[in-house]
């Protein structure tokens, strides 16, 4: 009989690989088993993966982590049917070291996190996927992969937003699409000197892009670019829910095509090359509709517990599986001193989780997606700050308009009762 | 302006590995169940279509395993499974 | 009875892109050639019926050494290796001279088994020259070995015909991609591959210097294709398309 491990786990993306690195740090037997042809085959981001929450759970990795490049200028962007109104930060605290964030490619990321991983001592078999978890007495010892049975004291479940193993071992919150939003984006390549030209950046500094409103024809979601060292992220989050009513009834991929045939886009990207097309679900449906995070002989970190978030139209999703991984493993390591492998053991996992950045940014952010659903955010408040920008722009003919009553105009009483309605619920996030 | 490829062309970037079987399969007698008409809206791969029969088709080559059709349409229409360890689409970048 | 698998790493070619007509091999994984996986499952099925050894022999970079635990894994009981990080892109007379020269400290091996041709340069020029530089009897295009005491009857399949053939052991073959389907090993099968016995050599060891290359590649450019991207609904349309074009039906 093969040995047993001290733990699995299902999946090396980065909340499965930060597990098993910090398991395998400690010198924990530990078996990564990943589907893909290598980890980060399957896996999606936008790009953008802030440090500063994790870099001191693994201090030595990020000097040579593949980064692609730290994010020196912040953009968001109003689009309206035709006009679009712009707002661009730089702060010269972005450009001091450490960064704070930074653009990444998951397929590059993963890989080498892994081999970081191994290196510790971790084993890492791809190409195989879990397909069933093993149990005994309702406890959970081990997983069944290809026919193969593989045991170990704990599993830990860190198989993306579809977790098919924390559904087969009950933890698993019933599906309803409010709760999800579908990324899909393309790589585009540039020379790196044309996105810096483009950006106005310089060496490594990087670029993200935010863009909500015509972007996702007013439904649930953005256009978001980030600049990697030598090619574009230029893709679109939506809500499932609104994309798949039919008021407007549009089709995905319609809406990457007509972003990036905007203006604001077509010169970013302009003489550019496309060399990859992904999509990926993202669970957004915020604290109320995590999944339960431990069971008997059983974890469930990162996506696979439902840990992402969709603040507007920036996402989070990447520190959390990160992070969760960590707590993951570290609630392994208590349980193995006491040889105790129980629900009650690893209920350790979610008190660390309540007490760290994690939960606290989750319960923070409780309200976020039920007073993000609010369409006028998509559609009704681009389309009037174009509008009120065009009017403050133009210089007609006969003589212009003073400035106060053109705003005015927009702001009729009606108007400005619900925009208080809108801000004092965007006051609970 | 970067040059419009069509959806079939940006799948075609893409490395697929093929699997023995179709790891996504519509349940026999649901192809004109409404349910499934969402797929057609909601896959970012354009996998879904409907026939003139008013059944909607599948076709399971170029898919990017995101999922979104089984968030949207359900289980209960749909037979879903990750493909097998190996096989599928591999993301070169991600 | 002790087969030698001779197999080759290189990189996997679904993940090779192609830019300015040039391929991208940047951070491509690596791994075996396919038709080396049909030799050695060849080996392995004969060990699995007959009893016996299976030795994989490989020469290429430092990734060999992970590299071969496909092979491993697959049912090859240890691993002769040869590293140099000059090897991959060696060209077959170099890299024929070190595996018959590692063949050379191998004692007992009945058979010797190849893929017919590599899975990146297709050159099948290597099964051969080892032949001919330890001096046994060499069959190519094999579509199936069948092997006694002292003997091997091969079955080598040309385009419109077939010949069978017996010659006496050691002997080398090279197999056809047809000969078999390998296998895809378990992860229990992958776990216990690191910890097969590997042997591992550097070109000192064989007393051997790499030659400068008698064939050198002055290009290698994907060939330019406008793809017509043609959308077609049915296979009638497709038949209707080849034929107009008259690619089929002449
Ligand atoms: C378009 C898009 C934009 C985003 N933008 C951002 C962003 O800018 N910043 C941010 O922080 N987050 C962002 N996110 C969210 C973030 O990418 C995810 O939260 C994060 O990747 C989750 O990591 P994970 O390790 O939990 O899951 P994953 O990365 O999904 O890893 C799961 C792993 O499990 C493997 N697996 C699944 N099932 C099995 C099985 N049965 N057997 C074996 N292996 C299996 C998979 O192959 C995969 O490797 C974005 C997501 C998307 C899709
Ligand atoms: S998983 Fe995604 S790409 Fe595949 S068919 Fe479903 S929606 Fe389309």
């Amino acid at each position: 009989m093969m040995e047993k491990f001290d733990a699995i786990v299902v999946g090396a993306g980065l909340a499965g690989l930060a597990s098993a690195y910090t398991l395998a740090n400690e010198g924990m037997e530990v078996l990564v088993l990943e589907r893909g042809d290598y980890p980060g085959a399957k896996n999606v981001t936008g790009g953008r993966l802030y440090v500063n929450p994790v870099r001191e759970l693994f201090p030595d990795i990020w000097k040579k982590a593949p980064l692609e490049r730290f994010i020196a200028s912040e953009g968001v962007c109003m689009m309206a049917g035709e006009r679009s109104v712009s707002i661009n930060y730089a702060g010269n605290e972005l450009l001091e070291e450490p960064y704070q964030s930074f653009s990444i490619l998951r397929a590059r990321f993963d890989r080498w996190l892994a081999k970081q991983a191994e290196r510790k001592g971790a084993m890492l078999v791809d190409k195989s996927r879990v397909d069933d978890l093993i149990f005994e007495d309702g406890k959970v010892i081990g997983v069944r992969a290809a026919g193969d049975e593989l045991h170990a004291n704990v599993v830990i479940a860190c198989d993306g937003v579809l977790s098919f193993i924390a559904e087969k071992a009950g933890l698993r919150r019933k599906v309803e699409a409010p709760n999800y939003a579908v990324g899909y984006k393309e790589i585009i390549e540039l020379d790196p000197s044309q996105i810096e030209d483009r950006f106005g950046l310089e060496g490594n500094e990087g670029s993200a892009r935010m863009y909500m409103g015509e972007v996702t024809k007013g439904k649930f979601g953005g256009g978001f670019l980030y600049t990697n060292k030598s090619s574009i992220s230029l893709g679109i989050v939506i809500g499932i829910k609104d994309l798949m009513e039919e008021k407007p009834s549009i089709e995905a991929p319609v809406l990457l095509d007509e972003f990036k045939q905007r203006r604001e886009i077509a010169g970013l990207i302009k003489g550019g090359e496309t060399v990859e097309y992904s999509a990926h679900v993202i669970p957004e449906g915020g604290y109320k509709a995590l999944n339960k995070l431990y069971g008997d002989g059983i974890l469930v970190a990162g996506d696979a517990a439902g840990l992402a978030m969709n603040i507007g139209v920036t996402v989070r999703g990447m520190e959390y599986a990160l992070a969760s991984g960590y707590y993951a493993a570290q609630t392994v390591l208590q349980a193995k001193e006491k040889e105790d492998f129980s629900a009650a053991a690893l209920s350790h996992y979610q008190t660390q989780m309540e007490s760290s950045f994690i939960l606290q940014d989750f319960k923070n952010f409780q309200e976020a997606p039920q007073v993000l659903e609010n369409p006028r955010f998509f559609n009704h408040y681009p389309e009037m700050l174009g509008n009120i920008m065009k009017d403050i722009y133009e210089v007609p003919a006969g003589s212009k308009n003073r400035l106060y009553p053109t705003i005015k105009q927009y702001m009729a009483f009606s108007e400005l009762w619900a925009m208080l309605g809108d801000m004092r619920k965007v006051m609970k996030i | 302006m970067s040059e419009a490829i069509g959806l079939k062309a940006k799948l075609g970037l893409d490395v697929f590995k093929h699997d023995k079987e179709a790891h996504i399969k519509i349940k026999d007698g649901m192809q004109k169940d409404p349910r499934l008409k969402r797929a057609i809206l909601v896959c970012p791969a354009g996998l879904y279509s409907e026939n003139e029969q008013g059944e909607v088709e599948l076709t399971i080559d170029g898919c990017l395993e995101c999922g979104t059709c089984l968030i949207a349409c359900g289980t209960e229409v749909l037979e879903w499974h990750y493909p097998s360890g190996g096989t599928g689409v591999q993301f070169r970048f991600g | 009875m002790n087969i030698v698998v001779a197999m080759k790493q290189i990189p996997d070619l679904q993940q090779i892109r192609i830019r300015n007509r040039e391929p991208v091999l940047d951070a491509v994984p690596l791994t075996l050639g396919n038709i080396d996986k049909n030799a050695l499952e060849a080996a392995v099925a004969f060990k699995e019926s007959h009893g016996g050894k299976v030795t994989v022999l490989s020469a290429g970079s430092e990734d060999l050494e992970d590299t071969i635990k496909e092979a491993l894994a697959a049912g090859a009981d240890e691993a002769f290796l040869v590293l140099d990080d000059e090897l991959d892109g060696a060209d077959s007379e170099a890299i024929a001279g070190i595996l018959g020269a590692a063949l050379n400290r191998i004692e007992d091996k009945d058979l010797i088994i190849f893929g017919e041709g590599s899975g990146d340069n297709y050159s099948g020029q290597v099964g051969p020259r080892v032949a001919e530089i330890l001096g046994i009897p060499l069959v190519t295009y094999a579509s199936s070995i069948e092997i006694n005491d002292k003997t091997a009857k091969v079955v080598r399949s040309l385009e419109d015909c077939e010949e069978i053939i017996e010659l006496t052991l050691p002997a080398a073959v090279s197999v056809l991609a047809g000969i078999n389907e390998p296998r895809i090993p378990s992860v229990t099968q992958i776990l216990k591959a690191g910890k097969k016995p590997k042997e591992i050599l550097e070109m000192d060891d064989l007393g051997l210097a790499l030659a400068e290359k008698q064939v050198i590649t002055l290009s290698n450019l994907a060939p330019e294709s406008e793809r017509k991207q043609i959308l077609l609904k049915s296979a009638d349309e497709l038949v209707k398309a080849l034929s107009s074009q008259s690619l089929i039906g002449r």
